[in-house]
């Protein structure tokens, strides 16, 4: 509010006037152009994407992240904390590289990794990275993790198609629940934009358990 | 009373400033309503991404663009992810102002912008896609948002790039023969772009509330009240409220239906309002009221009127039927005190198109002259003293305004002296009715000797300016400038400034052709009678001849209106006479420089400097 043009003051007040209105009219209006929407399977069995946590656990926490997103990286230790916690939570780490090609290189290497069974350690080490990322930065991370990052690329190249498939469909997926962004989660059957703390994941938690 | 006000640029600003105030309350309770999200403990949902960084296109003349972002708060956007490129994906250089650090383990040293930037956007060619990405802070980051921008249709000046067009009225207007205008068309236009229709229709209402407090509505008054009260009559409340309401709202629904003709008639209603019947017309209606503010005679409305209204409860109909009647007739007394707000509704039909709007836009313009009047209808009859000396004195003062509303507006068709002159009569007029010339007793108190001052200022005034008029001069401020001994104008050899006429779009093209410097192509005809003041009034002015020497003058002569003088009209993007186009030395119309109706010497001169 410190920085009231004519514009914000403008725009604002007319979003107030007529902002329900209009809002209901793209709801609806959306509603009807979006497409099918993925199944539960779809969304949280992929059978390409890695499963952390406790793959026999009764409640699936899907996460689309991005290894440059500042709240999926501050957010991530509270995750970890409570999905150790609780023990019984699958934890579905949907990559959806959304600021551009070092996300998409960390994916690959971190996908390359779940070939060689150390997803996680490779996840964690990029996940704990600090404000954004390059090619050697991440590379450096990597290896500082103890991973061989020839070794990953080669492992994302032999199975590119499988990797290149599982970030499309993850893509796909975002667009069909009209994800505004990363964060986002989807526990039980219910979509949480942003951010989560503590409390709200044990509460989505319970709540998906019933 | 002599110059008239340039409204759109005084009245804009007259109007943005209330609009404000409302709007920015509203923006509080928007803001308070988002807030409550945090009720859940968690962060408000995130908003669309396009809403969180409303992005707004402002082309340039030069065929660059002006980016702005309006950041929502508890937004924000990258500096570094901001990008353009062409549709063929060439990136093109996006010049950005530097922004916040954000300082946050996670996040790192990287720009961010709170609130909103700007960026400057190279020419180019074609469409051009931007992409902007940002986050909800403690929220979200939205992946990358392209929009896709609309190619500008860009300068025919020799470096400019290819040409594709625009519909948008808020993207400069180009045409072929490479002159182009500046993007602000109209007030209208302006409005529209920033706050759509409902603004639009705001904004015009504003103007016939400022326009309220113009002699141009004074005559409405005693209208109205010859209406409540035709005869003895206790007009309650309710009834006068009705009554004036029916009034203006008929008033209202005149202006409408004027925008709704100039649109579908595809003629100029600038022709019609300025035509010397009926200006000269208008003038004579202004004397007829003064006449009767004196007490000459009483203005009566029709027997049959005035019947149905004392008979109250009865013939309820035909009385509103009168005062719709009344009001409807009274917007075209108006008609040619309003020609600017006018120009700025029919410029916008014209380019839109969009009858609709610009007739509710005049529609709401009278609403916005009718508030007073309702006012003044409603509780007039009881606030106001019924009859009494002062009551005589303030009907004399409205018959000298009208008179010079007469006299204004006959000047427009009369020589610069017999106006002065007319002017001389009435000041002298006044001066002697005021006591001028009474005697005043030893004992006289100091009423009548203020107005005894008053009168001698008003007739001393009236003798300069009959002296003026004898001797040849037309301006009452400086009657007395016909006596000077001509003064050796500096670097303006002989008494005419030498303008090229050109009547249709090729020679226009032909006489832009032959000058490398800046122009001015000032829109005139015969028929238009302002355009006659402003020729007698601001070409001789020794000022406006300095701004604008060194420019090559055009007149577009419309004398003859037919489809050549039709294109020519569009083709500038004007409404009609009087307009004033400047035009820089690369054929670029300045911003903010087109001067619609009589503008001032200073006003011109502002507008000259801008193409230097």
């Amino acid at each position: 509010m410190t920085n009231l043009t004519r514009r914000t003051a403008l725009t604002g007040g007319l979003l107030a006037l007529g902002g329900i209105t209009l809002w209901t009219a793209t709801r609806s209006a959306r509603a009807q152009e979006q497409p099918l929407r993925p199944t539960i399977d779809e969304v949280m069995f992929d059978p390409a994407n890695p499963v952390l946590g406790n793959p026999e656990g009764d409640v699936t926490i899907v996460e689309f992240f991005d290894y440059q997103c500042p709240y999926c990286k501050a957010n991530h230790p509270v995750l970890n904390e409570v999905v150790e916690a609780d023990g019984n939570v699958r934890l579905v780490m949907k990559d959806w590289p959304i600021f551009g090609a070092p996300s998409v290189r960390a994916a690959q290497l971190a996908l390359g990794a779940a070939s060689l069974d150390s997803y996680l350690t490779a996840n964690d080490a990029l996940m704990a990275t600090e404000g954004r990322l390059d090619d050697t930065l991440i590379e450096e991370t990597l290896a500082e993790a103890g991973l061989d990052v020839a070794a990953l690329d080669a492992a994302y190249g032999e199975n590119r198609d499988k990797w290149d498939g599982l970030l499309t469909r993850n893509g796909a997926q975002a667009a069909a629940f009209q994800l505004r962004g990363t964060p986002a989660f989807i526990i039980g059957t219910v979509i949480y934009p942003g951010a989560m703390d503590k409390a709200g994941l044990e509460n989505a938690i319970a709540m998906a358990r019933g | 009373m002599t110059r008239t006000l340039s409204y759109p640029a005084a009245l804009r600003r007259a109007i943005i400033a209330p609009l404000l105030a409302a709007l920015s309350l509203a923006l509080v309770v928007a803001a308070a309503l988002a807030q409550s999200g945090d009720a859940f403990g968690r962060q408000s949902p995130p908003m669309d991404p396009r809403e969180a960084f409303a992005l707004e296109v402002l082309p340039q003349p030069d065929g660059s663009r002006l980016l702005r972002w309006d950041v929502a708060e508890g937004y924000y956007l990258y500096r570094e992810y901001l990008a353009a490129e062409t549709e063929d994906g060439r990136s093109l250089t996006l010049e950005t102002e530097p922004g916040v650090t954000k300082d946050d383990p996670t996040f790192g040293t990287v720009e961010v912008y709170f609130h909103g930037t700007e960026a400057q956007l190279g020419a180019a060619e074609g469409p051009v896609r931007v992409t902007y990405q940002g986050c909800q802070e403690d929220g979200i980051c939205y992946p990358p948002v392209t929009d896709t921008l609309p190619a500008i249709e860009a300068a025919a000046t020799p470096p400019a790039p290819g040409p594709a067009s625009v519909k948008d009225p808020a993207t400069s207007v180009a045409s072929e023969s490479g002159i182009i205008l500046a993007n602000e068309g109209g007030l209208l236009d302006g409005l529209s772009a920033r706050g759509g229709p409902l603004l639009v229709l705001a904004g015009f209402f504003g103007f016939g509330l400022l326009l309220a407090f113009t002699p141009c509505v004074f005559p409405m008054f005693p209208i109205l009240a010859g209406l409540l009260a035709g005869q003895d009559g206790t007009v309650g409340a309710r009834r006068g409220a009705l009554l004036s309401g029916t009034y203006v709202l008929a008033m209202a629904a005149a202006f409408g239906l004027l925008g709704l003709i100039a649109a579908w008639s595809g003629q100029n209603l600038q022709v019609a309002l300025q035509s010397p019947w009926a200006v000269g017309v208008v003038a004579v209606v202004f004397v007829a009221l003064a006449l009767s503010m004196f007490g000459l005679y009483e203005m009566r409305l029709p027997q049959a009127w005035t019947g149905r209204l004392s008979g109250i409860g009865a013939g309820r109909g035909g009385t509103l039927g009168g005062a719709a009647a009344l009001g409807f007739t009274s917007a075209l007394i108006m008609g040619p005190c309003v020609t600017a707000p006018l120009a700025g509704a029919l410029l916008y039909i014209a380019r839109t198109g969009d009858a609709w709007l610009g007739a509710a836009a005049l529609f709401a313009l009278g609403l916005g002259q009718g508030v007073p009047l309702l006012i003044a209808g409603t509780f007039g009859a009881r606030m106001l003293p019924r009859a009494g000396a002062w009551m005589e004195g303030v009907k004399a003062a409205f018959g000298v305004v009208f008179l010079g509303m007469a006299i204004w507006l006959g000047g427009r068709l009369l020589p610069g002296p017999a106006t002065l002159a007319l002017w001389a009569a009435l000041l002298l007029g006044s001066g002697v009715f005021v006591g001028g010339l009474d005697r005043l007793e030893p004992g006289s108190g100091t009423a009548p000797r203020i107005r005894k001052t008053v009168g001698l200022a008003a007739i001393l005034a009236a003798v300069l300016m009959g002296l003026g008029a004898a001797s040849g001069a037309e301006d009452p401020m400086r009657p007395l400038a016909g006596l000077r001994p001509a003064e050796a104008a500096p670097g303006v050899a002989d008494n005419d400034i030498a303008f090229t006429p050109v009547t249709s779009v090729p020679q226009l093209d032909a006489a832009l052709a032959g000058s490398d410097g800046p122009s001015m192509i000032y829109v005139t005809a015969d028929w238009c009678v302002t355009c006659k003041v402003i020729e007698r009034r601001l070409w001789p002015d020794p000022m406006v001849r300095e701004a604008l020497a060194g420019t090559t003058l055009i007149t577009a002569d419309l004398s003859e209106f037919d489809a050549e003088g039709q294109a020519l009209l569009d083709h500038l993007g004007s409404v009609g006479p009087p307009t004033m186009v400047f035009l820089d030395a690369e054929g670029r119309e300045a911003p903010g420089s087109r001067l619609i109706g009589e503008p001032g010497v200073e006003e011109v001169v502002a507008s000259a400097r801008t193409i230097r």
